[in-house]
């Protein structure tokens, strides 16, 4: 390898400088979404170097993946990109679910349909899409229908520019499942959110700062939105909304294109530790598969009930799931929702 | 070697790289999406080797499939991004203009310190300057305080997330691109003609619209069409002042390649744009040639 392309791979990420003699790992993961000082602690116990590249939705990951991008190790999709990863052939076998420590993970938590035996990949960490709110903007709200009715007083509200998630929330609330495929339903969801568009001031990712000012008086955001919660307590609250939410889980899967295959496993039974998921959750503030892990999560974290709900509330997250051919419905409706004034 | 094959060979070896670099970067993915436009869109993304014409039929009006059924609504949002463009464009011209000629009389020294201003915004994220208008445009935002604060206002007027926000930040972010060839074009504009025509007793009026708007039209023309192109295509400025409520035809390009896995309807939407720059650039073609031409 030439200086030059070194130097390019360096900054594509794909090449680690500080290549160590027991290797390398590479990780292509969502922006913030793993404490760092967990590849911090698997380079000191094992000598590997890790390089971390990070991705904003599966989407974009998977185009990146599909067109030939070689040099990842390990990804982490949510579990319906999982099955599709399955069916188009990019994951690698490894064995995992018999690994002895696996019976630390939470059975129900082996989600992916085409992965019943995690046999490919490790159920990673987990948590629900709910409404953080400004207190003295919104009141305690409690669900959809309190923060619609906050944009219908006029104050601001602002959605997920992500098309199954805000459609999502029409079907909660005319009680169909966020992945039916029926075409009146979907209708039927989509004018839900069209209905009360007048007072969805934006569709974005971005809404943290604004509720934190005042700006915007709640948004649909992750449970992530607990860690501004911890920062802001007086000014932020975070709700599961009690007619129902989704819920998202990633796995770690292992590519069959990786060149670093056995690195990669060993980084899957490292996760495996209770006391490294841990790790993981003091600094991410979301739900870990792993049933040991949680007796050593700080206490504010275990009883934030947002973040471990309830077994009733539980009950009603419901988790998206591929829905193939179908998908160009909703992208229809989606396309509706946005032109509609 | 007579003189001519020297001059032939020089020519050919002068325009192979760009000629090259053209082929490899513009004309092969343009082609590109000119077949995938007409395929079937793959399951997961990306396409299936088989001819489909449906992708345009949504657009023009003959699909009607339980997948792919016609919507006016793309043609609507299409129309929508023109009009914005052409607003942008407006914005940039009517602001460079006079600051293309108020720059091009100043002494060198100034001179060339005012036009490395003007390309100073270049040096830094267009996403953080984007955010930076966010923290200007919304409501507590320092443009509502300063309105606020001289009493033109008692309310926070709604900035953030409306087509203003969208024209102005579109605006902010092309002005170089209207300014460099209007100030080109206004530099080069010859004095004495401006003196003649008011020796020769025009008003200042007249002298603007009969000597120096005619001669300064092919900057306005090349600043317009070179704004309008990337203006027209843009996604990031309705995204993110936009609040994506403010839906262009770049956006709805990037679903149809992302969220919605539709490469081949998103390759259609982006034939719909090339068209209408291809009759922009006709236009504009046509123009200069009869600029050239007294």
């Amino acid at each position: 390898m030439t200086r030059t392309t070194m130097l390019l791979g360096a900054v594509l990420g794909l090449v680690p400088l500080a290549a160590s003699a027991e290797g390398e790992l590479t990780l292509y993961n969502w922006g913030d979404y793993i404490n760092p000082a967990i590849l911090e602690k698997f380079t000191e116990e094992t000598g590997i170097a890790v390089t971390l590249d990070t991705y904003g939705s599966n989407e974009e990951m998977l185009a990146k993946i599909q067109a030939g991008a070689t040099g990842y190790d390990i990804v982490f999709p949510s579990v319906h990109m999982h099955d599709i990863m399955f069916q188009l052939d990019l994951l690698a076998e490894t064995n995992i679910g018999a690994h002895p420590d696996f019976g630390n993970i939470d059975p129900q938590f082996i989600r992916a349909r085409t992965d019943p035996d995690a046999t490919y990949c490790l159920p990673y960490a987990w948590g629900n899409v709910g409404i953080v709110y400004n207190k003295a903007e919104a009141g305690e709200i409690t669900g959809w229908e309190d923060f619609f009715a906050l944009g219908d007083a006029g104050k601001k509200i602002i959605l997920l520019d992500d098309l199954r998630e805000t459609i999502g929330i029409g079907h909660i609330m005319n009680g169909t499942s966020v992945n039916s495929t029926d075409e009146a339903e979907i209708t039927a969801a989509a004018q839900y959110i069209v209905d009360r568009i007048g007072g969805v001031s934006a569709f974005s990712y971005d809404s943290i700062p604004l509720v934190t000012s005042g700006d915007v008086a709640a948004a649909h955001w992750y449970v992530g939105a607990n860690i501004f919660v911890a920062e802001n307590p007086d000014i932020l609250g975070y709700v599961i909304p009690k007619e129902g939410a989704t819920m998202y889980q990633e796995d770690m899967c292992v590519l069959k294109s990786a060149p670093n295959y056995d690195n990669a496993v060993k980084f899957l039974e490292f996760y495996l530790r209770p006391e490294i998921a841990a790790l993981n959750v003091e600094q991410q503030m979301n739900g870990t598969p792993n049933i040991p892990a949680q007796d050593l999560i700080p206490a504010e974290i275990a009883s934030n009930g947002t973040i471990y709900p309830a077994a009733d509330v539980m009950d009603k997250l419901q988790i998206f799931e591929d829905l193939g051919r179908d998908l160009q419905l909703y992208n229809s409706e989606w396309t509706r929702i946005k032109t509609a004034q | 070697m007579s003189l001519r094959t020297r001059r032939t060979w020089s020519l050919l070896g002068l325009l192979t790289a760009p000629s090259a670099f053209l082929l490899c970067f513009f004309l092969c993915p343009l082609v590109l999406m000119l077949i995938y436009s007409f395929l079937t869109p793959g399951l997961y993304g990306g396409v299936e080797w088989e001819f489909f014409h449906l992708n345009y039929g949504r657009i023009l009006g003959w699909a009607d499939t339980k997948y792919e059924r016609f919507d006016p609504v793309f043609l609507i949002i299409f129309l929508r991004s023109l009009r914005l463009a052409a607003l942008t464009v407006l914005t940039c011209l009517v602001i460079s203009y006079p600051a293309a000629f108020w720059i091009s009389r100043m002494p060198p020294a100034r001179r060339n310190f005012a036009l490395f201003l003007v390309t100073l915004p270049f040096f830094v994220s267009l996403i953080v300057r984007l955010f930076a208008w966010v923290l200007i445009l919304r409501p507590t935002g320092f443009l509502n305080q300063g309105l606020m604060g001289v009493g033109l206002t008692s309310e926070p007027l709604e900035f953030l997330y409306t087509d203003f926000a969208v024209v102005v930040g579109m605006t902010y972010v092309f002005i170089p691109f209207t300014f460099l060839p209007l100030y080109a074009s206004i530099e080069k504009l010859d004095t004495a003609q401006i003196e003649a025509s008011f020796d020769l007793g025009a008003t200042r009026v007249q002298t603007f619209g009969k000597v120096i708007l005619p001669a300064t039209l092919p900057g306005i023309a090349a600043g317009a069409v070179i704004t309008f192109i990337p203006a027209l295509g843009n996604f990031i400025v309705p995204s993110v002042l936009g609040g994506a409520k403010v839906v262009m035809i770049g956006n709805l390009i990037e679903q149809q390649f992302l969220s919605a896995r539709n490469w081949p309807f998103g390759s259609a939407l982006a034939m719909l744009v090339m068209a209408a720059v291809l009759v922009l650039l006709i236009v504009q073609l046509r123009l200069a040639r009869r600029q050239d031409v007294p």
